[in-house]
Parts: C-alpha cells; sequence; structure tokens
C-alpha cells in the first residue's frame, strides 16, 4: 500500500486550497453520490432511494437492494458530475461509506471508489456511516461553535463524543449493553406497542404520567458509559409483579416512566461531560434524537449552561452521500486513506 | 487492442490482459469469499508488472455468471467504472460461456454447481478449427436437477459430449448410464480461465458486439428470494 500514498503525495492538498471530493453510499436502501467542496459545500446530492420496492416486503430486503444500487450507481455518480458541473479529473478524492450496513450493498459503491481512485490516481477515504449522520448538522448548521458535545442515539448505537474541532473525536462514552433505541424496541414489543419501539413508547407516554413508576438510573460512577438492560429487566420485572398480584397495569404510565429513565440516564451523562469539558455547542443524531421529550429535556438543562441544542431536520436524517463527503474532508485533512484492500465492514463501530 | 478480462463470479478471481494477439499476462487464484479485498490490489499489481497505467486500457470484458451474486456485483461495478471514466468498450460474457471457449470439442456441456443436485448449464456447439471461434449456444443458461440431464441433451445422444466446469464426474455418470457418448477434460480447463475471457471480449468488441454499460447485469438466473416468497404467497390466494 505504500506504493499508492508515495504516488499520491504530490498531488495531495492542504486546507487552503480547494478540495473536490467524489462521495458515495449504498449500505442500505438509498443509492446516493455527491459532490462536496471543502467538506461541508454540498455542490450536489443525489439520492435515489429503493423505499418503494421494498415496501411490499415490510423491510429492506437485502439482495433486492443490492441488484438495484448496482443499477442506480452510474446514473446518480453522473448526475452529481453534472449538477456540480465538474468531471473525474477535477477530484482531488473519492470516499465511499463502508460500513456499517448491509454488506452486498456497502461493496457496490465501495467497489466503485476503489476503481475510481485507482483509475484516476487519488486518495481512497473509507468513511463510517454514522459518523456521517453526526457530519450532517455540520452541514446543516455550519456555525456550530467548538468544541462540542455529540450523542449519538439509535436501535445500534449509544456514544457520547467529545469534538475540539471537526477533524476527529474522542469517544468519551458508549453502551455496555443495549442501544438507547434497542431498549425502546424490546420495552415496546414486551408492551405490545408495536414497531418501531421509539415512536410508539412515545405516542403512549404522551398520555401518561412520567412520574407514576421510580424505574432506576443505572450508575456507572466516574465513567461516561451508558446502561440500559437494568432498566429493561426492572421494567418486565414490574409488569409481572402487577400482574401476579392481579393489578391493571396503566401502559401509558408505563411508557412515561420507562421513556423519562431512559431520558433522564441519557440527558445526567450529556450534562456530567458539559461541566467538565467546557464545550461551546452540542448536538444529537441518530434516529433516537427525534424524541420530542429527549430534546425537550436537554434543550432546558443545557439553556442553564446557555448552551443551545443543535438536531439535524428530518431530511437530513435520511441516508445520503453530503454526509460521508463531509467526513471524508477531515480525513482527507488528516491524510486518513484506505488501501484498495480495504473490505466492507457491516457491524462498524464509531 | 489493450483488453482487461475480470472475473469474479466463483471462488476463482481471474485476471488477463492481452493486447492484440498478444497474453500479456493471467492470474486464475482460488480465493473463495476474498474477491472485494483482493479485486483491485491484483488489477493494480498486474498493471505494475506490466507497466500498464489504466489509460493505456482500450476495453474491458467481464464475467456476468452465473455465480455469487456478490462476486459478480464486485466485477462488473469494476468495469462499469472502468467503461464510464476511460469511455472504452465493455462486453459481458458468460462464465459457462468462457469455460465452453477453453475447450476444442465438437459439442460442450459448461455447468457450475448450483447445490443440493442441481447445476446452472449451458450447452453449446464449437467450430473450434478455427482461431478465436466463438461457441455457438444451443441450449441455456438455466437450471436444472443433474437427473433431469439425460431428457434435456436427448437430440445428442448420438454426439460426443465433452463435459466441462463443476460436477462434472457426477453428470457424467448420470449421462453413461443413459447411453451417451462423454468425454472429460484435464482438470486445469474446469474453471473459467481469464485469458479466455479477455481474448472472446475482444472478438466480440471486434465484431461491435459490445454492453451498454448503463445496462450491465449479472446473468441472475433466479430472482431473490423473497420475490419468490411473496410471489407464492399472493398467487396462492
Amino acid at each position: 500500500m505504500g506504493v499508492e500514498k508515495v504516488e499520491f503525495e504530490d498531488r495531495i492538498k492542504d486546507e487552503k486550497e480547494d478540495i473536490y471530493i467524489l462521495a458515495l453510499e449504498s449500505s442500505c436502501d438509498e443509492t446516493a453520490a455527491s459532490i462536496n467542496k471543502n467538506g461541508l459545500e454540498v455542490l450536489s446530492n443525489v439520492v435515489s432511494s429503493q423505499v418503494d420496492l421494498h415496501k411490499k416486503f415490510g423491510g429492506v430486503v437485502p439482495e433486492i437492494a443490492s441488484r438495484k444500487h448496482l443499477e442506480l450507481l452510474l446514473p446518480v455518480i453522473d448526475q452529481a458530475l453534472v449538477e456540480a458541473g465538474i468531471d473525474f479529473e477535477d477530484l482531488d478524492a473519492v470516499a465511499s461509506t463502508y460500513g456499517p450496513g448491509l454488506v452486498g450493498g456497502l461493496l457496490v459503491t465501495l467497489t466503485a471508489a476503489k476503481t475510481i481512485s485507482l483509475s484516476l490516481n487519488i486518495p481512497l477515504i473509507g468513511v463510517n456511516h454514522i459518523a456521517g449522520h453526526i457530519y450532517a448538522n455540520f452541514i446543516e448548521n455550519p456555525e456550530i461553535k467548538k468544541p462540542l458535545l455529540c450523542l449519538t442515539i439509535s436501535g445500534g448505537h449509544t456514544d457520547l463524543l467529545y469534538f475540539e474541532n471537526l477533524r476527529g473525536y474522542k469517544i468519551l462514552g458508549r453502551t455496555i449493553d443495549d442501544a438507547a433505541g434497542e431498549a425502546f424496541d424490546k420495552i415496546s414489543r414486551f408492551m405490545d406497542l408495536g414497531y418501531p419501539g421509539g415512536p410508539a413508547i412515545e405516542k403512549a407516554a404522551l398520555a401518561g404520567n412520567k412520574e407514576a413508576i421510580d424505574f432506576p438510573r443505572a450508575d456507572l460512577g466516574d465513567s461516561y458509559n451508558f446502561s440500559f438492560s437494568g432498566l429493561k429487566t426492572a421494567v418486565m420485572n414490574y409488569v409481572n409483579n402487577e400482574e401476579q398480584r392481579g393489578n391493571e397495569i396503566d401502559k401509558n404510565d408505563l411508557a412515561a416512566s420507562f421513556q423519562e429513565a431512559v431520558v433522564d440516564s441519557l440527558a445526567s451523562n450529556l450534562i456530567k461531560a458539559v461541566k467538565e469539558y467546557q464545550v461551546q455547542s452540542v448536538v444529537l443524531s441518530g434516529g433516537v434524537a427525534a424524541n420530542q421529550r429527549l430534546r425537550e429535556v436537554i434543550g432546558e438543562r443545557l439553556a442553564k449552561h446557555k448552551l443551545k441544542l443543535y438536531y439535524p431536520p428530518l431530511e437530513l436524517c435520511t441516508d445520503n452521500a453530503a454526509m460521508i463527503g463531509a467526513v471524508a474532508y477531515y480525513q482527507y485533512l488528516d491524510r486518513d486513506f484506505a488501501p484498495l484492500s480495504i473490505s466492507a465492514d457491516p457491524a462498524l463501530k464509531l | 487492442m489493450l483488453i482487461l478480462g475480470i472475473d469474479t463470479s466463483t471462488d476463482n478471481l481471474g485476471l488477463a490482459l492481452m493486447e492484440d494477439d498478444q497474453l500479456k499476462g493471467e492470474y486464475n487464484l482460488s480465493l473463495k469469499r476474498k474477491h472485494s479485498e483482493k479485486l483491485l490490489p491484483l488489477i493494480e499489481q498486474i498493471f505494475s508488472l506490466l507497466e500498464i497505467k489504466p489509460k493505456d486500457l482500450e476495453a474491458v470484458a467481464v464475467s456476468i455468471g452465473p455465480g455469487s451474486f456478490t462476486g459478480l456485483r464486485i466485477g462488473i461495478t469494476t468495469a462499469k467504472i472502468l467503461g464510464r471514466i476511460f469511455q472504452i468498450h465493455v462486453k459481458g460474457i458468460s462464465t459457462l460461456e468462457i469455460m465452453a471457449a477453453g475447450v476444442e470439442s465438437n459439442y460442450i456441456l459448461s455447468m457450475l454447481d448450483a447445490r443440493r443436485q442441481r447445476i446452472y448449464y449451458s450447452f453449446y456447439k464449437s467450430n473450434f478449427g478455427n482461431n478465436n471461434y466463438l461457441p455457438e449456444k444451443i441450449l441455456g443458461a438455466a437450471s436444472a436437477q443433474i437427473s433431469e440431464m439425460p431428457d434435456l441433451l436427448n437430440d445428442f445422444k448420438k454426439e460426443e459430449i465433452t463435459v466441462i466446469g463443476e460436477k462434472t464426474t457426477e453428470v457424467s455418470e448420470v449421462l453413461k448410464a443413459n447411453k451417451f457418448i462423454i468425454n472429460k477434460c484435464a482438470s486445469e480447463k474446469n474453471i473459467p480461465r481469464a485469458a479466455v475471457l479477455a481474448r472472446l471480449g475482444r472478438d466480440y468488441i471486434s465484431l461491435g458486439q459490445e454492453d451498454n454499460i448503463y445496462e450491465l447485469k449479472p446473468a441472475y438466473l433466479k430472482k431473490p428470494q423473497a420475490e419468490i416468497d411473496w410471489q407464492q404467497k399472493y398467487s396462492n390466494n
């Protein structure tokens, strides 16, 4: 791999020059390509969604998604180049998501990016999809002040990150068992409230009393880690005990009390970090960031520290390539390039 | 014409560079599931060893299966991008045809294992006396039970048939038991050779038969399982 780097070296720019990156994304059911100039400036952002194709199956079918990605690959790249008004020769680097996601889909744009890198002799950048969702915030709000904290929460992860600047982050804490979104899903299924669990519990909680049941909050000492499995067990024990006593359970009260315990755990850890790290702003990302009660509680507590809370607008929550291109730019500045042997990692973590 | 042949349809990763009538280099590596990690580094390596730059390429030939869907998409994606960036000819070739074109015989049954006693097959007649011949497909590409093969080939019972590819022992036994005249090939011919792929690609492209890279896709031969299940569920009602 040393060979590639030597050849690139003469051509690698620094941040004073304009840097154009073609970014590609195919980790789930959107085939996407974008051109980013200097990271946060999005010259084009083409997303071809396959949502309708998978609807009748009640979920994304990996093989159908992979077939569609291959079909849409060249059209989305062409459109991204045309809309940005540039050609292949103008590119400084090419980036693709390499995980997490569906392996068959990931391999389509990852292979394409490798071939572009080899063909044009430009650096290849492998981007973590979760980091992409965080950087979607910075595209939308370039004025966000650094340093900052980011709480990224979804069905697959719960991470508290510290950013000195946008060139990298430090993981302060993460869940030691279930992800927050996973806890919502499990409890929702247990209570027969439906799937996905987040919105289902949030809806039931609106009609419930959040102080009805005092569920435990995990105490992990000095760390910034999270834990939700104890809470999950407490909810299940509560329900079983009440049923044995022949008492009727108010699902709305249960949902509201459970949600409050999750929100409180997330918010408390975040505020603890705010105090220690003297940050200028706080950012939420991931599917659970859509929870209104979470935004409300964190917003109120941050207001006491005169800090503003940022969260992504709905349209940037869907997968797109511009967010991958934004991450790629900072990796470019750090010379964080991938070898042509990089493989897709379906279970990639931050 | 400088052509690159790329085959990722089976466990074999095949790469070949051919310039006009000269085979410049060829890899055939049994890599199982490592195609995604190995393909681009190996292309870079073969270019570097032969002192060729990607922009020197004038054409690409790529196998389109049957084979592993994920493997096929890796090779075809690479071919599409090379075709798009350098505006060069691209031709997709059946994996069964690559194997058939590698042997010299009148009638050829080319096969890949489709698991559970099934095979993917094509049946070819070839005019192998000529240089650079192209096999003529008589049957397939399709999948069948091994036990169905005597019926499917019934019209050719009097001809000498060469079997090639995977499952040749099992299929030969079944055909011989039904009084077919069967030849088997030397072991090294039973894989899709990258040099043959490159040669076929060059010949088809010379004849003006190239593919549109926007439409090029694997020969899937099978609908996604979810689609089959869905159709069964709703056509029975």
